[in-house]
């Protein structure tokens, strides 16, 4: 599994990290954070499909399943 | 069940209608699914209009949600509106007479702007809710108006910050003494007061508009209770808003300031679910009744009404969750990232901390010794944290 995030978009709301922690983390600076390797559980990755589709400025790609 | 196939109407074309119809193709593959949007437009995603959108950082096309893929078969998607409801032959009435029948109903039809009788009618006077709403305030700022916004919400602040931004001259009226009041509860009064006043914004607080002036049925300024007049061009109006629940009248449903559920987002009636700005439910984490009018919450509960819905007619019992969630919502104003999470109204006690390395101030709210609430201004991981805390609080005292 690997995300992409649009920096020029991404604006540091959370709502991602919100979601799954495990995979995203918004810094003080409001810089995006992504985890290189997602583990195989299927609950974690549900949540991180559910942060990508719930992103408000849709900056979040899933470029491999 | 049977050899007839299931139909399910979804009511509401926006966040909550849209995550609801993409888990359900997926759910039921077998059910017919009729999306009566109320809407000309694709779903899109609201909270770009007030910022990104509204300072014209990103374009109509960017705002639009991902589209559901599907057999069209399966998938009517109707641009009208619902007229009337009538639960007893469970079937809706559309605003051009078409009746729709329906085994399962999901109400998604959000919220709308409210706008004061004495502020309507009058040409440069815009609420700020819609699509169309941001493209007509968006088309009227060329000529570089005069802005006045009433009332000091998340909208009001967020569009002075816009306007702001883009250089215009700005006043805010808000009546009470302080901003954003309601949604963060009193806490950072004065951090708002002084984050827009720094910017440039003109504050008229405890202001309150008695009418418009108008020339030529065009807005030409506004005039206050204590006589004061300020001239404007443009008029943002952020008086808050109000469940879409008109068409509801009469169904037999109970609606109060929104339509009213239980802990898995089931209305009084069966086969008709809610979810999004439009429902008012049991969050099991306080246990008491809320209507949550944010983003993250209408996306959830879409979901979460539709796997509920799908185990009520497969009799998928292990799809049958209730909907327990800490709210969350963010604010952007001048680049400051606002972010609240949890339910304070009926706290007893706040934590203001302004110390420490935190970059930004971040208050906790308590009612009873627990931590229900908790915001913060530039400081995504510790309020993200608290979230967790809440959560987990909850959890232990349900258990308990
Ligand atoms: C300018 C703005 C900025 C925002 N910023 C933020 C933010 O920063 N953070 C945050 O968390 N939240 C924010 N929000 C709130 C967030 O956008 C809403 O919570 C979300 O849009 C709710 O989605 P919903 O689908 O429940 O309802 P809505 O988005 O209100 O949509 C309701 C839908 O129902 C349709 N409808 C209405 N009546 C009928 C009918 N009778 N029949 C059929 N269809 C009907 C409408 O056409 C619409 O498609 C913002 C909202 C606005 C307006
Ligand atoms: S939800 Fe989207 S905009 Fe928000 S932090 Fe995550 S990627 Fe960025």
């Amino acid at each position: 599994m690997k995300i992409i995030v649009d920096r020029q978009r991404c604006d540091g709301n959370g709502v991602c990290m919100g979601i799954a922690p495990e995979v995203f983390d918004v810094d003080d600076d409001l810089y995006l954070h992504i985890a290189e390797n997602i583990p195989e559980d299927p609950e974690l990755r549900a949540r991180v499909r559910q942060s990508i589709t719930s992103c408000p400025i849709l900056a979040l790609k899933l470029v491999e399943d | 069940m049977g050899e007839m196939t299931n139909q399910i109407v979804v009511a509401g074309g926006s966040l909550a209608g849209h995550s609801a119809v993409a888990e359900l193709i997926g759910l039921v593959p077998d059910a017919d699914i009729v999306w009566v949007t109320g809407e000309r437009h694709r779903a899109y995603s609201k909270p770009a209009l007030s910022k990104e959108f509204m300072q014209a950082r990103n374009e109509i096309a960017e705002l639009m949600l991902p589209g559901i893929e599907c057999d069209l078969d399966r998938l009517r998607i109707v641009s009208r509106s619902c007229a009337s409801l009538d639960s007893q032959a469970q079937a809706v009435e559309l605003d051009d007479g078409e009746r729709v029948a329906f085994d399962q109903l999901l109400i998604a039809t959000g919220a709308r702007a409210r706008m004061p009788g004495i502020l309507q009618g009058v040409r440069g006077v815009f609420p700020l809710r819609t699509l169309d709403d941001a493209v007509a305030i968006r088309e009227s700022l060329a000529g570089k108006p005069k802005v006045v916004v009433i009332g000091g919400g998340l909208i009001g602040c967020e569009i002075a910050a816009s306007m702001r931004t883009l250089g215009l001259e700005v006043t805010l009226i808000e009546q009470l003494d302080s901003l954003l009041d309601r949604p963060f509860g009193g806490a950072f009064g004065s951090y708002f007061l002084d984050l827009h006043r720094d910017n440039g914004v003109k504050l008229i607080m405890g202001g309150k508009v008695d009418r418009l002036t108008v020339d030529n049925g065009r807005v030409a300024g506004v005039e206050l209770a204590d006589g004061s007049r300020i001239g404007a061009q443009l008029v943002v109006v952020g008086a808050g808003s109000e469940p879409c629940t008109q068409w509801l009248d009469g169904s037999g449903l109970d609606v109060e300031n929104g339509v009213v559920c239980d802990a898995y987002l089931a209305t009084s009636r069966r086969g008709i679910f809610a979810a999004g700005d439009v429902a008012r439910w049991t969050n099991p984490v306080y246990g008491i009744q809320m209507r949550v009018e944010h983003w993250t919450n209408a996306s959830a509960q879409g979901r979460a009404a539709a796997r509920n819905m799908a185990a009520a007619f497969s009799d998928r019992q292990e799809l049958l969750k209730p909907f327990a969630d800490v709210p969350y919502f963010w604010s952007d104003q001048y680049g400051q990232k606002i972010q609240m999470v949890g339910w304070h109204q009926g706290h007893d006690h706040v934590d203001l901390d302004r110390s420490g390395d935190a970059p930004g101030p971040l208050a906790r709210f308590y009612r009873d010794g627990r931590l229900v609430a908790a915001a913060g201004i530039n400081v995504p991981r510790i309020v993200m944290k608290l979230r967790r805390q809440i959560e987990e609080e909850a959890r232990t005292l349900q258990a308990a």
